[in-house]
């Protein structure tokens, strides 16, 4: 080949190549017309950990357990799909952008139902009750949420936690805000902040690792929610109708009670 | 076909396939999703937190890291030049285990990890923790720099001082030093940039409303105020992080210019 032709060739090359990358919109569908990122599963992002609802675990096949996780596996089983999950960071998740960017087909990380966020996200029916949660060092002078005065309270990024905190925490609480709990928990131990506000079973996991009290629980109607990208409307009612029938056949409550029973 | 024809029409073929790039670039991007994720109309109200709590923090830590890496930077390079062999070795070990380490576990330590072990917090509470946390870093780096700097100032402008009567300590403040930083305003130009996208980092200590660097308020803004649900702030943050680092690295460029005609 004559070496002067080189440049034309490649570029031709680069030219086919950009014509096909345009071309392919990437993914496929099920039967019921839901788009899926891979086609013959379900991937999920998650923010983890977030126990009970998300942890790791070597030993599961998606190298995950929890809550959201044992929900996830139904609704994949349902659907005849396999299911892949993937660890994402919650604002990604929130703000749709994990989504968006095609890296997975649902969010399912204990992510509360919110006007904001289905700007740019679908949700599914709520699939679970939320409770706000204060906790403290044993042995605090804090007990409810008013003791807060001049105090440290750390919440999480992005979380109805701590929109929570602002609205009803004394104007001259430190309102320390946190990546994830991994840090808020660190962040506890190591004397940074006095108290964590966030969601209840995630406060109880850590009271009863010891050390630590829930003084206050609040009840805020939030429901936590699958998202989905915007517009999968098949996606939402294939997930909807895999909520109803584990409702219905009591897979649900067993689910619930292996990680929520007070009993 | 003549040579320049050929020649010609090669150009050619390499804008057309520019051209064809540019054009599927722009036909392949989902102008909705994208308007909807980056571009949300609540834009104007971000841009005052961003500025005056983010951008001001953000030059805070930064001059602070930056000041402190370089004076710890300053000894550690002499250490290491020393004739004492147990202070290179001291200097050698250091600068080794810090570069070493990824920025982001050493803030960790610092900001948990010495307050849990030792009961005691670094002054300036969590952010002074993670500070100290980067400016052990960025003094691992510059001081490497420095070396290379005072080692490259040549052997005769010693021997010339020291015959002139100067003592070792007055040669190396008055003569060698000044010629040193004059070589190395590059590199340590782009240790400053490095700095500002590293303080970032301080975000996974926990920080206060009035604690945020630049990151921190964008995340903020995704889950709270107008664009709450879009990654707009994101994108303000990136032009904002711009506005600030191409100016310098414009500077380094120039300097670098400069010096090779200075020689």
């Amino acid at each position: 080949m004559n070496n002067r032709r080189l440049p034309a060739v490649l570029g031709a090359g680069l030219l086919a190549l950009a014509l096909t990358a345009c071309g392919g919109g990437g993914g496929s569908t099920t039967s019921s017309g839901a788009k899926l990122v891979n086609s013959g599963t379900l991937t999920v992002c998650s923010d983890v950990p977030y126990p009970p609802f998300e942890d790791f675990d070597k030993s599961a096949p998606t190298g995950f357990k929890g809550f959201d996780v044992d929900i996830v596996s139904q609704i994949a089983k349902g659907l005849n799909l396999k299911l892949t999950i993937k660890d994402s960071s919650f604002d990604a998740l929130q703000s749709g952008l994990a989504l968006n960017s095609g890296q997975c087909d649902l969010a399912a990380s204990a992510m509360t139902i919110t006007a904001d966020r289905k700007k740019n996200l679908d949700f599914s029916d709520g699939y679970y009750n939320s409770k706000q949660s204060l906790l403290v060092p044993d042995g605090s002078s804090i007990k409810t949420i008013d003791d807060l005065s001049g105090k440290k309270v750390g919440v999480q990024q992005g979380t109805t936690g701590k929109t929570y905190t602002e609205d009803n925490a004394p104007s001259d609480a430190q309102i320390v805000t946190f990546p994830s709990d991994a840090e808020m928990y660190q962040a506890i131990k190591a004397g940074q902040v006095d108290a964590l506000l966030q969601d209840l079973p995630v406060n109880l996991n850590h009271q009863q690792a010891g050390g630590y009290q829930i003084v206050q629980t609040y009840d805020t109607n939030e429901q936590y929610g699958l998202a989905m990208k915007k517009g999968n409307t098949h996606l939402v009612d294939d997930v909807d109708k895999q909520l109803q029938k584990m409702h219905d056949d009591g897979t649900y409550d067993t689910l619930y009670n292996k990680y929520f029973s007070t009993k | 076909m003549k040579r320049s024809t050929r020649r010609r029409l090669n150009r050619g073929v390499l804008y057309a396939v520019l051209l064809a790039v540019v054009v599927g670039l722009i036909l392949g991007v989902d102008w909705h999703t994208v308007r909807a994720n980056f571009f949300s109309p609540g834009a104007r109200d971000n841009w005052h937190d961003l500025i005056t709590v983010g951008v001001k923090n953000t030059l805070i830590y930064t001059f602070i890291a930056f000041a402190g890496g370089l004076v710890l930077a300053l000894v550690l390079a002499i250490a290491k030049l020393s004739p004492v062999a147990p202070y290179r070795w001291l200097a050698t070990a250091y600068i080794e285990f810090f570069r070493g380490l990824p920025a982001l576990i050493v803030i960790l330590a610092m900001g948990f990890g010495v307050p849990i072990a030792f009961q005691w917090t670094p002054p300036g509470g969590v952010i002074g923790a993670g500070l100290l946390g980067l400016l052990l870093v960025a003094g691992a780096y510059m001081a490497e720099t420095i070396r290379a700097g005072i080692q490259a100032v040549p052997k005769g402008q010693t021997e010339a001082a020291r015959s002139l009567g100067m003592g070792g300590a007055r040669t190396m403040v008055s003569i060698v030093l000044p010629q040193a930083f004059r070589i190395i305003i590059p590199p340590l130009t782009n240790e400053f940039v490095l700095l500002i996208k590293d303080t970032a980092l301080l975000f996974v200590l926990g920080v206060t409303f009035q604690q945020r660097e630049l990151t921190s308020v964008s995340r903020d803004f995704m889950t709270s105020g107008a664009t709450a649900g879009t990654a707009t702030s994101l994108l303000q943050a990136a032009i904002l992080y711009l506005i600030i680092t191409l100016p310098l690295t414009r500077l380094v460029a120039w300097l670098e210019k400069k010096q090779q005609r200075a020689r």
